[in-house]
């Protein structure tokens, strides 16, 4: 990692569903694992979070979700920043998301899905190893 | 087990001694810096008085459980006999939780139920939307109509979902659950509004609204306005309840939620029963006597891991804790105001669960259901296997989780002894362990101001996800053990899994139309409504609402026959109180 600049991450929590624990947990680990992290706070829209991303200029996108709309959500936000042209913006995924739903989400242009159980070094490894901030 | 002073001192000599010539002996052997295990004698019970810290089930202060034997275990035979399944049935006489899309889905789909057998009193989740007082056409609401409860915008959406609930399931019959917190006030409005239009007198309404605000700030999330004024929300429902609808419970309290969000056991005693102690005020502010309304509070749960020793313990300290407040700090002379009333005690949290190897969770859910059955509740298993997996409980996860608690009620007696624990030197020192920790934390919160101080200033929230974290650090580390996730997981392990088969509760078709036709509905609604009255009576609660001492329910039922919507009512509200912004991390 570039030792001047830090990669950004942006956590944010799309729609009504207030269940924050996870997001938390990520946030603050990957904060500790040397990363500048934003938290987005509950009930954001797509759109909201596509402009925070953008005018952060965040290199990471990781959405907590955990109501089961899992594919429109991501979907809208990845459609989202391709529109605002910042589709290098790398999206994440985490939270209750079937197997199945998996290979869907990566068709979309999720780097990755971490579910239940995931410990944080995890998802910390993943951002080292596939991002470089911008 | 009260022992003389030189008794204990004769047990604490030898005990001194059991540690150097034996216990440290072992350690030392094995090369340990401490012993992984722990022995309690008589020493570590400092004050013994039975009738003082423990006392016999349902006598003050509650510590050996709130009845020598609940309802369900005084007919668990007959039940055994008659094949009784629980599984389609919510407690004290409501149906299923559930709800989803439309009130007209959700309607046809309680009838459907009732055409099974599956009768008993609307059991209502509501969908976010709702949840957090919007109407089905905010931005808001995009996607999420319906969702994961029905959605109600107005009065006749209310209505609809009780279209089959007549004659001998009419409203004075049946009792109605309502999980709704932040616009609670909106729906018990509609709740007492549906009984004058059907002539029923108010008086013999039963039910509960979960009417829980103050956990939503520090768990759940589905707040609209800050503490104070939703405070006083709480104190309108309370005092118009407590007089007009004396059989309604007020609230159902959970301590659960805050847990599943991540707070220790100790955290999670200390703050329920602070947002408690913030309620019981806001009745006594509100004027009226403690006894007049503390028998109509609920806990809906209390738990959440699988420490089982602590578990039960913690529901042992939780009752005593939740006694001696209200009778000594509050003045209760009603034992029933002194109970915590919940109808399960101690469980495993869905947290607990875990995504890898998911048939373990079965065992998992029996370690809670043991501690439910050990401290003055039904071993229920909880939750079925599956949880985890996110598609919704399998019928044959179900299956084994009734199962599991018949097992423990029938075979294995666990229900059989009142408070098993009680005098176990261990024990007794283990429940006032926790009972002096959160004791500490409810005082610390107190000096803040209470509950709703505690909340403004982040401290709660703040706690909870602290606690989160820590925990995640601590299986990281390998600090603590969770079979499959953090250990036990190399080549040499095996993947069990099992034939599932997931019901469709909901119509998959419905869902995906329901967002549509709510707002069509609405638009119908809003132009077919009359305008005036609904100007007016936005009018006056605004008005009211500016000044603290009236009570907005009699407003908010006047917006509600009048079909102003949820979300109308609320923003009036926002105007006047303003939104909630939660606390930076």
């Amino acid at each position: 990692m570039d030792q001047d600049k830090k990669i950004r991450i942006l956590v944010a929590k799309p729609g009504l569903d207030g269940h924050e624990r996870g997001a938390h947990v990520v946030a603050y680990g990957l904060r500790d694992a040397g990363f500048e992290v934003i938290y987005t706070g509950l009930r954001q829209t797509t759109k909201q979070i596509v402009n925070t991303a953008i005018q952060e200029d965040v290199d990471v996108v990781g959405l907590s979700i955990l109501s089961g709309a899992h594919l429109s959500l991501t979907r809208k936000v990845i459609d989202g920043l391709k529109a605002e042209g910042a589709a290098d913006i790398q999206v994440i995924v985490g939270g209750i998301v079937p197997d199945e739903d998996v290979p869907l989400l990566k068709d979309m242009g999720v780097g990755e899905v971490f579910t239940a159980g995931t410990p944080v070094s995890a998802i910390s490894d993943y951002i080292k190893n596939s991002v470089s901030p911008n | 087990m009260s022992y003389l002073k030189k008794d204990i001192d004769r047990i604490a000599a030898a005990e001194k001694e059991w540690k150097q010539n034996i216990l440290d002996k072992r350690v030392s052997r094995f090369n340990l810096p401490k012993s992984p295990t722990v022995f309690y004698s008589p020493v570590a019970v400092k004050n013994s008085e039975f009738l003082e810290k423990v006392g016999f089930p349902g006598q003050y202060p509650f510590t050996s459980g709130n009845n020598p034997f609940d309802f369900w275990r005084a007919y668990a035979e007959d039940a055994a006999k008659m094949g009784y399944r629980p599984d389609w049935g919510g407690a004290g006489g409501v149906g299923k939780y559930g709800g989803f899309g439309t009130a007209e889905d959700y309607r046809d789909y309680l009838i459907r139920m009732h055409a099974m057998g599956r009768v008993g009193g609307p059991n209502m989740a509501f969908d976010l939307v709702t949840q957090c007082g919007y109407d089905s056409d905010s931005e808001n609401a995009e996607g999420e109509v319906g969702r994961v409860g029905v959605a109600i915008d107005s009065f006749k959406d209310f209505a609809t979902i009780y279209e089959p609930y007549t004659g001998d399931m009419d409203i004075d019959k049946v009792p109605s659950n309502f999980t709704i917190n932040a616009p609670a006030a909106v729906i018990i409005a509609m709740y007492a509004m549906l009984a004058e239009k059907r002539g029923i007198p108010f008086e013999k309404l039963r039910g509960t609204p979960q009417n829980d605000i103050l956990k939503e700030f520090i768990a759940r999330g589905t707040y609209i306005f800050p503490p104070k004024p939703s405070l006083r929300l709480f104190r309108d429902t309370c005092t118009f309840c407590t007089r007009r609808m004396p059989k309604l419970n007020i609230n159902s309290m959970g301590g659960y939620h805050i847990r599943e969000a991540g707070a220790t056991r100790v955290q999670d005693l200390a703050f329920s029963m602070a947002n408690a102690a913030a309620y019981i005020d806001a009745g006594i502010k509100g004027g009226l006597a403690v006894d007049s309304f503390a028998p109509k509070f609920t806990f809906n749960a209390f738990g959440g891991s699988m420490e089982i020793y602590q578990e039960i313990a913690f529901q042992r300290a939780a009752r005593r804790i939740y006694a001696r407040m209200l009778k000594e700090r509050f003045g209760a002379e009603n034992p029933r105001s002194m109970m915590i009333r919940q109808p399960i005690t101690a469980h495993i949290g869905c947290s607990s669960t875990t995504l890898q190897r998911p048939l373990n969770n079965l065992t998992r859910a029996v370690v809670g259901g043991m501690a439910a059955g050990m401290s003055g509740g039904m071993p229920g298993v909880f939750p079925p296997y599956d949880e985890p997996l996110g598609l919704g409980h399998s019928q044959e996860a179900v299956q084994l989780q009734i199962d599991a608690t018949r097992i423990l009620i029938y075979e294995a007696k666990v229900a059989d002894v009142n408070d098993p624990w009680a005098g176990s030197y261990f024990m007794e020192s283990l429940t006032d362990e926790i009972e002096a920790h959160a004791m500490k934390e409810i005082e610390k919160i107190e000096n803040m101001g209470g509950a709703v101080a505690a909340i403004e200033n982040g401290y709660m929230q703040k706690a909870v996800s602290k606690s989160a974290y820590e925990r995640q650090k601590q299986i990281e580390r390998q600090e603590v053990f969770v079979v499959g996730v953090n250990s036990f997981d190399g080549d040499n392990e095996i993947n069990v899994s099992v034939h599932r088969e997931v019901e469709a509760t909901y119509d998959p078709e419905l869902l995906k139309t329901a967002e549509d036709r709510q707002i069509q509905k609405l638009k119908k609604l809003k132009w077919e409504r009359d305008g005036k009255a609904v100007v007016s009576a936005l009018a006056v609660l605004k008005s009211h609402a500016k000044d603290e001492s009236y009570n907005l329910m009699f407003d908010i039922c006047e917006c509600v026959k009048n079909d102003v919507t949820l979300q109308e009512i609320c923003d009036v509200l926002r105007d006047i109180f303003g939104e909630f912004q939660q606390t930076k991390l």
